[in-house]
């Protein structure tokens, strides 16, 4: 069984052993492995048996962990490897253990920089709820789903109200657009509003749109309620639940 | 709608291999683009089968349009969306199975994205970090979401989009062709309007180079091909760490009306009038 060895200095504090259940380490008293230093955060590291390998991973620790020279989130420990954390070091000793190979393509606990790799559904799950539990700006989905919808309150188009439900969508004369404008020398796309990750923007075509009055010249994002105008069209941008 | 496009595609500065690939059928006007992974050379092999197993597919509708359903498909899909989806479920069975039966070729994988332009309807399929992007009036524009851990921390508001720039984790994908039988593909149909651009690339090319840098380039060199030269040599200005492939698309005009045959007929027969003269 693997054994984790607090040292300061060159004295040995206290030993632990690493079985099913994983090791915090950590300036806190209730730590499996309690290390008594302000450097330390109240719970900075776990070490834990994943897949059959030894891992070693910092849990957002102010100071960081590290594994012989290398600043560490996650990483797999080999036998003899020191883990420092502030002045003091935990010595790994995995002898017991059947060796762990050092380069495996595939299962590798910590990706390579540059290298691409897939994550199986598992890992994939396990890394994000990892990720959203230290996140702080976790939004989940709303109960209900807000569709964004252009409500016309002036000038000459084929229908009263869009609702955006395409990445794209186009404001002009064309048969192809989504909000068709009708009228003399109406250019064919006259904006475009186009959905991004983060909301819904509107850009400029043949024509220069003005939101809440004032002319846009690159892409600006849409709020509840925005007023927009181009072309002798002018529409509420409003998201309907 | 008058198509002209060109692609190019560029081992790097760093990389010995090149693992991308890419493939234009101008009779089609069908462009598919793949960025392969995996150890020695199986990400070569890897995106080489995507492309191949893509185009003899979307080639082959005309000869054999009873295409085998692989996927969940919307009732809104034309035919040529549900073929391109089916192609791309197609090459991650290929893949997967090759890797099965060639131990050597375990874990390999490949990203792709695809377009197939059929009159002003634009069909997109993708599976992982590759990109497609349409500039519209000099409005760029992201079709495709990436399949990246970081992407979905970003979406998940967990990162934010500077903080996933300078992450180790780019390169960590949650979907790829190969890694599972069974895959879950992202598409999209849209409408192209004339003078918009469609560009397909790699993360070889967005990890080096901004969204406005590709938005002036696609906007200022008017020939496709050097278009993607221009871009790749950015690329590699900047260190080139990955391979680097890019496609651009030019869509034209799509019929000529009387007003413009008029003034385009006078302008033409004013430049011939200007060579004869100058002769």
């Amino acid at each position: 069984m693997a054994k984790l060895s607090l040292m300061f200095e060159e004295k040995t504090v206290k030993e632990v052993p690493v079985g099913s259940r994983p090791v915090s380490i950590g300036r806190s008293p209730d730590n499996d492995l309690p290390v008594d230093n302000l450097a330390v955060s109240n719970y900075h590291a776990r070490v834990y048996f994943e897949g059959g390998r030894l891992v070693v991973e910092d849990l957002d620790s102010l100071n960081g962990t590290f594994v012989n020279d290398l600043r560490v989130e996650r990483a797999t420990l080999h036998d003899g490897d020191s883990i420092w954390i502030g002045k003091h070091h935990i010595k790994v000793d995995a002898s017991g253990d059947a060796p762990v190979p050092w380069d495996t393509g595939r299962k590798a606990s910590a990706p390579r920089i540059n290298e691409t790799m897939v994550l199986d559904t598992k890992a994939r799950r396990d890394m994000l709820q990892q990720a959203a539990a230290t996140g702080e700006r976790v939004q989940f989905a709303a109960g209900r789903l807000k569709v964004p919808t252009l409500i016309v309150i002036g000038g000459r188009t084929d229908q009263k109200e869009y609702m955006l439900t395409n990445k794209l969508t186009v404001i002009g004369k064309s048969a192809m657009a989504t909000v068709k404008v009708k009228g003399w020398f109406k250019p064919p796309m006259a904006a475009q509003i186009n959905q991004r990750d983060d909301g819904y923007y509107i850009g400029p075509g043949d024509k220069m749109p003005l939101v809440n009055g004032a002319p846009i010249t690159g892409p600006v994002r849409l709020n509840d309620g925005d007023l927009i105008e181009v072309s002798g069209v002018r529409m509420n941008f409003i998201f309907r639940e | 709608m008058r198509i002209v496009s060109g692609g190019v595609t560029d081992v790097g500065r760093v990389r010995t291999n090149n693992e991308d690939c890419f493939r234009i059928v101008e009779s089609l006007n069908l462009f598919v683009l793949s960025d392969g992974m995996g150890g020695e050379a199986h990400g070569e092999v890897a995106s080489a089968l995507a492309v191949e197993t893509i185009v003899k597919c979307c080639m082959d509708a005309q000869s054999d349009p009873a295409a085998t359903d692989l996927g969940p498909s919307e009732p809104t899909w034309s035919e040529k969306t549900k073929r391109l989806t089916n192609a791309v479920h197609l090459a991650n069975k290929s893949i997967y199975e090759a890797a099965e039966t060639n131990p050597e070729q375990h874990g390999m994988g490949a990203t792709v994205t695809t377009a197939w332009i059929d009159g002003s309807k634009l069909s997109i399929a993708h599976v992982g970090d590759s990109r497609a992007y349409l500039l519209r009036s000099g409005n760029l524009q992201q079709l495709t979401s990436d399949h990246s851990l970081v992407a979905e921390q970003v979406r998940r508001g967990i990162l934010t989009a500077a903080e996933a720039e300078e992450s180790e984790m780019q390169s960590v994908l949650l979907r790829a062709l190969g890694a599972l039988p069974d895959i879950e593909v992202d598409t999209d149909q849209h409408i192209l309007f004339a003078r918009d651009i469609l560009m397909l690339c790699c993360d070889g090319l967005t990890r080096m180079v901004t969204e406005p840098e590709i938005a002036g380039t696609l906007q200022a060199e008017t020939d496709p091909t050097r278009a993607a030269e221009k871009l790749i040599a950015l690329a590699n200005e900047r260190g080139g760490v990955d391979n680097i492939t890019v496609i651009v698309v030019r869509v034209g005009a799509e019929s000529r009306g009387w007003f413009s045959w008029l003034f385009g007929g006078a302008r033409n027969k004013a430049a011939r009038n200007g060579a004869a003269g100058g002769s």
